[in-house]
């Protein structure tokens, strides 16, 4: 998978590092920005009322 | 397709998840108390303006305390730049206050957010909706993280009774002083933020505060909760409340 990505990149051995470094940071953003908080409130950590699960009843 | 090829491919992928996951505890452990720091800067800074633009000065960290308060609390709304009249409801998600718990440092002082959602959760504590106003007959209920952005309620488990619980709403200073150890209840124990909360000791209507968070701490099985009875009032032009001065 990794091979096959960098055999793709163009340029020398520098400029295909270089992309790559560019690629890894946009995941990066990508993750913190928008997938992790869609994700992050399905663990247990936000759980600090004592009505959320009332909520629904109401 | 060899077998070369398949071992490779699956490695790359559990490399890939595990780096995934690491990504993923850096964000909720680190990341998280970044953004919420920031956001609940951003509401005190708010807050800050707001209240320095009104009627009423001071009332932040480093607010000009004492000498800043030219209005007296007393004083009717100025009108100027969109301070609020006093008995409107408090518009959802945005702050309206500050809370300030010595036992949590001298320097902790977090914003006070109207409702529970989530989002809300993120910038600061949150004001149960339907529970009474800030020093008003009934029970001001605040939830609040216990982990995670930015863990205003870490060390929720350290409050004592005789603690003093101290909000600003630009105009008073409420000090609220907690009356028992952090009592841990079940989730859907709702009784506990009632105008009157049940099992608080408390026997009749009266002004209260109660705190709650999640317990354990990393996990969402149980709720902590403090109760706090309101101890005394000043016109934030008298400078900050003994509490925290002391």
């Amino acid at each position: 998978m990794y091979g096959w990505i960098w055999r793709h990149l163009p340029g020398n051995a520098w400029v295909k590092a270089f992309i790559s470094l560019v690629l890894v940071l946009a995941v990066v953003f990508v993750l913190f920005q928008y997938v992790f908080p869609w994700a992050e409130p399905m663990l247990p950590f936000n759980d600090v009322t004592v009505d959320r699960g009332m909520a629904a009843v109401r | 397709m060899t077998v070369r090829w398949i071992v490779r491919t699956v490695s790359e992928i559990l490399v890939t998840l595990g780096t995934l996951i690491v990504l993923f505890v850096v964000y909720v452990l680190f990341w998280t108390g970044v953004r919420a720091d920031s956001a609940m800067d951003g509401e005190l800074g708010a807050l800050q303006q707001l209240w320095s633009a009104g009627p009423a000065a001071g009332g932040g960290s480093g607010g000009p305390g004492a000498t800043g308060g030219s209005g007296t609390a007393a004083g009717p709304s100025g009108g100027a730049a969109g301070e609020q009249p006093r008995q409107p409801a408090y518009a959802d998600g945005t702050s309206f206050a500050v809370m300030y718990i010595p036992r949590f440092g001298a320097d902790w002082a977090k914003p006070v957010l109207q409702g529970t959602a989530t989002d809300t959760l993120k910038r600061g504590l949150g004001h149960y909706e339907r529970t009474a106003r800030l020093g008003a007959t009934g029970n001001f209920a605040v939830a609040g993280h216990r982990r995670t952005y930015g863990d205003p309620f870490k060390d929720f488990p350290q409050l004592r009774p005789g603690d003093a619980v101290v909000l600003s709403d630009g105009m008073t200073w409420f000090t609220y002083r907690i009356d028992k150890r952090p009592y841990t209840t079940l989730p859907s124990d709702i009784g506990v933020i009632d105008p009157v909360p049940r099992k608080s000791g408390y026997d009749g209507p009266g002004r209260y505060l109660t705190l709650t968070t999640c317990e354990p701490e990393w996990g969402h099985s149980h709720r902590l909760i403090a109760w706090a009875h309101l101890d005394a009032t000043q016109p934030v032009g008298r400078g900050r409340p003994s509490a925290l001065t002391g």
